[in-house]
């Protein structure tokens, strides 16, 4: 199951969030290098994890342990995209109720978690979210090495500008179109029409 | 129409084409339009018969396919073996400091030169449980890679890659062959450690030695590690680490 964490929900997500954080320090301060902020030495926290940003976390079946997640945040509002790379879209910034911007998409660095079937909850959940709260796109920050096993998933992705040298890195801008037959493309490849995300917490944020 | 414009243009085209023969025609124009010769969307096949559909789509001279035909250069081509280590790309140049190059790669990337391939620009293409591929853009012997369109060629590298690769498996037969694909059994760090040594092709004794571990244990990791992948033989092992991943090419290479 995957877990909507929101400003409203998070006390009963401490633990795993705290996790998250930690998690994410790991892999992209540590591993990936990225000069990014780090809060006590341990935790990689940013100026948008704050109450507008939405977690979707993939948690073992006793919920005590963060196996991977993603940051969404609508780009009505501040983002990274938005703030901090909008020279990236050459026709502006998508903004929108319905346009909503991926980050710091993660599955836990342990050897014990096998990140394939994480990515793939993750990625049945962002489709499940989206077409529950009506975002029709996603926009992310494209970092170049991640971009064939991105478009091998299957989404249906559009550049949305010339991508461009961001320290070592080339980076771009990406929008993902997220319709019902993409979900649907999830369900066929894992052969379950089972829901991933946990409704109840949606409820609950609402 | 702007240069953003035209690789809009040019990634919605490949994102809806049908067949390889539409991917050659939109690739020959925008290759030129980025001011490079050629193009090679190719998966890392080796030597090794696939029983995969692989994509193998390029225009590059007929003299220098003959030769990569001919003299096998698709075993060891040195651009290949340097994507294995590399998600990022690079040129052609950059190979000789990205892995330790042997005479036939050394001759390879000479026999490209005097095929009328002066440099290259290979973006990695790395998705997870499938063998390794690459997208190259090249240019002619004497002519300078532009740079100013790398990030895009890389960019477009990725599309072109994933048009091809989706044509390749539009038959049914051809898609659940692809699932096929065995995942990767894990190998723990020590039984890795073996493995890389029997490619070096030491024995279980000069394993046990240089670990400084018990004949014993050194032959029981190379026993479990061989029953992960339900092979039989040393040889079938090391083939089978090689084609995961889990172990590199470079790291057979005696130091």
């Amino acid at each position: 199951m995957v877990d909507v964490v929101t400003a409203h929900n998070r006390l009963n997500y401490r633990d795993v969030t705290e996790q998250m954080h930690r998690d994410r320090k790991k892999i992209f301060v540590d591993q990936l290098k990225w000069d990014i902020p780090v809060v006590d030495g341990q935790f990689e926290m940013d100026q948008f994890d704050t109450d507008a940003a939405i977690y979707l976390m993939a948690l073992d079946p006793a919920k005590k342990r963060h196996m991977g997640s993603v940051r969404l945040l609508n780009s009505t509002g501040p983002h990274l995209l938005g703030d901090v790379f909008p020279y990236l879209c050459d026709k502006g910034v998508p903004r929108g109720d319905d346009v909503w911007e991926i980050t710091r998409l993660c599955t836990a660095p342990y050897k014990d978690v096998d990140p394939r079937p994480v990515r793939g909850r993750i990625a049945t959940a962002l489709c499940e979210f989206g077409l529950l709260y009506g975002i029709n796109k996603y926009t992310c920050v494209a970092h170049t090495q991640w971009l064939s096993a991105l478009l091998a998933v299957g989404w249906e992705c559009e550049m949305l500008g010339e991508p461009r040298q961001v320290g070592n890195e080339v980076v771009g801008a990406m929008a993902i179109t997220i319709t019902a037959a993409t979900l649907q493309m999830f369900r066929d490849r894992k052969k379950s029409r089972i829901p991933v995300l946990q409704l109840d917490h949606i409820a609950q944020a609402a | 129409m702007s240069r953003f414009d035209e690789v809009a243009h040019f990634v919605s085209a490949a994102n809806r084409v049908t067949g390889f023969d539409e991917l050659r025609t939109l690739l020959d124009g925008f290759v030129r339009s980025l001011g490079f010769d050629y193009y090679a969307l190719v998966h890392h096949a080796g030597m090794v018969r696939a029983n995969e559909k692989l994509v193998r789509l390029h225009d590059f001279p007929e003299d220098w396919e003959g030769l990569i035909r001919d003299r096998g250069y698709f075993c060891d081509d040195p651009v290949h073996v340097a994507c294995q280590s590399s998600f990022v790309p690079f040129t052609w140049q950059d190979v000789p400091n990205m892995i330790a190059l042997s005479q036939k790669q050394r001759e390879i990337l000479d026999a490209a030169r005097l095929a009328g391939l002066g440099n290259g620009f290979t973006v990695p293409i790395h998705v997870p449980g499938e063998r390794i591929a690459s997208c190259t853009f090249s240019i002619k012997t004497g002519k300078e890679i532009p740079k100013d369109v790398l990030p895009i060629a890389q960019y477009m590298g990725c599309f072109a890659f994933e048009a091809a690769r989706r044509v390749a498996e539009t038959t049914p037969a051809e898609k659940s062959r692809l699932r096929r694909l065995p995942s990767p059994p894990k190998l723990t760090r020590r039984q890795l450690d073996c493995v890389v040594l029997a490619g070096q092709g030491k024995s279980d004794r000069d394993i046990a030695q240089i670990l400084d571990i018990g004949y014993e244990t050194a032959h029981q990791h190379m026993e479990d590690a061989k029953r992960k992948y339900g092979v039989a033989t040393r040889m079938q092992l090391i083939v089978r680490a090689l084609f995961d991943n889990h172990v590199a090419f470079a790291d057979l290479m005696p130091n």
